[in-house]
């Protein structure tokens, strides 16, 4: 069962779009897992369609509404010439959104659509740096300067090393559990660690833990080993979320 | 469980559903049905005479302190294009036609602020902000509720209440950057929000 849930906060925040992409991405993940803040952010987003209704209008020039009607005209010229329709691909949409419904009951690994387009539809996919015997990172393309995001893939019963966050760290389980000094935390939780925090996840025994984190600046480990390591295993994350071309 | 009971269960939703809401139904519903069935450009023009200046309205508040407000005009073409080619997955049970314009124009707003920014897209914005999921019969019910309270109640906010939410819905403005405005800390935006939603019975345990 999920027990950990973004706050009014994230998720008024991602009912107006004012959330930095990276963070986004991980509420949109707990979102597909949580039917309760589904509904939040539902709510929340009638609230817009309210206040939308009772703003000032502001007139449009004269033209608008032809030059509109010309663009659709030109679209819908197109879509006879062989470009899928719209409504056909909203069909395609729907039916897929189905599909996620069953899988996510069935399948170990269900994979929020955020992170299936991030991963061409498959973790494997991604490029994974291993970090000592237990953790392996695939970072995610996601346009945001501000954070670091990757998929985090702890093997079944393995110990991360000790770490501080140096910038706000947001988890979502994907698959697994994990617990830390805290408390247990298993898939759908959406788990956020603040500045300044220390913990040691450790994934239990039955199954690896897949998470998707977003990190507002790297964390600093705290064992010497790790410390000396980290400037090494910055510039190989780095070099990963460039791309191939470069 | 036998049939009569099945029934008997069925009727005591709907009676719920019927006597516990007061819906007020949705006027502009069937314009977007008939865009969407039969491509009537006729309703099509008059969502586009009612809608247009709103979204207007809308994007020139959010884009004003960074773009050119022409921009406001172009923007609300592309969000008529999306109603006109959209219209067919409109869903009624879901949301009401002001908040499926309102999450339309609010998607097509970021998706311009991320092409001004960098080319090399990795996701879309639909990828995130998407409707995927249908509701359960109680959350629609209590979506509903919602729906009502939020028209009611809306009006009779504090000011500070009401600012607040205005800055975040229409403005665009997260908690951070309407701290910054107002010259307040993080918690107090927060606990504004969180006080103004809890009158529109939006309860949120964090």
């Amino acid at each position: 069962m999920i027990s950990y849930h973004p706050d009014s906060r994230f998720l008024t925040d991602f009912a107006t779009a004012n959330l930095p992409l990276s963070e986004a991405v991980c509420v949109s993940a707990h979102l597909e897992f949580c039917s309760k803040c589904r509904a939040h952010v539902q709510q929340l987003t009638d609230i817009g369609g309210h206040m939308l209704s009772r703003l000032k209008p502001e007139a449009v020039s004269d033209d608008s509404f032809e030059s509109l009607m010309a663009r659709v005209s030109s679209s819908e010229t197109l879509a006879a010439a062989g470009e899928p329709k719209p409504e056909a691909m909203l069909a395609a949409s729907e039916s897929a959104a189905v599909t996620d419904e069953s899988a996510r009951a069935t399948s170990l690994t269900f994979l929020p659509r955020s992170v299936r387009r991030l991963s061409s539809g498959s973790l494997e996919k991604l490029r994974w740096v291993q970090l000592g015997k237990a953790l392996r990172v695939a970072p995610l393309q996601v346009d945001d300067a501000s954070r670091d995001t990757a998929i985090y893939d702890i093997r079944a019963g393995g110990r991360m090393p000790e770490h501080e966050h140096r910038g706000e760290e947001i988890t979502v389980l994907l698959q697994g559990s994990f617990s830390d000094a805290d408390g247990s935390y298993t898939r759908g939780d959406f788990v956020v660690r603040h500045a300044g925090e220390a913990h040691q996840p450790t994934a239990t025994q039955d199954m690896d833990c897949i998470c998707v984190v977003c990190l507002e600046r790297p964390v600093r480990p705290r064992g010497l080993l790790y410390r000396m390591l980290e400037p090494l295993v910055n510039y190989r994350l780095q070099k990963l979320s460039r791309p191939a071309a470069c | 469980m036998s049939s009569s009971d099945e029934n008997s269960g069925s009727n005591l939703r709907k009676t719920t559903q019927t006597w516990g809401v007061q819906t007020i139904p949705d006027p502009w519903e069937g314009a977007i049905r008939k865009v969407a069935q039969s491509q009537d450009r006729a309703e099509f023009k008059r969502l586009f005479d009612h809608y247009a200046p709103l979204i207007k309205a809308f994007l020139s508040k959010g884009i004003s302190s960074y773009a050119d407000r022409s921009l406001a005009e172009e923007m609300t073409q592309e969000v008529m294009i999306k109603v006109w080619n959209k219209a067919a997955s409109f869903n009624s049970s879901k949301a009401s036609v002001n908040t499926w314009i309102f999450t339309i124009a609010r998607n097509t707003r970021i998706d311009f602020i991320r092409r001004n920014g960098r080319a090399d897209r990795t996701i879309d914005i639909e990828d995130i902000w998407h409707e995927a999921d249908s509701p359960e019969p109680v959350v629609e019910l209590q979506q509903r509720r919602v729906e009502t309270m939020i028209r009611n109640a809306m009006s009779t906010l504090p000011e500070e209440q009401a600012l607040v939410l205005e800055k975040a819905f229409m403005e665009s403005k997260s908690h951070n950057e309407i701290a910054e405005e107002l010259n307040l800390p993080l918690g107090t935006v927060k606990s504004r929000i969180r006080l103004a939603l809890s009158k529109l019975q939006i309860l949120i345990d964090r």
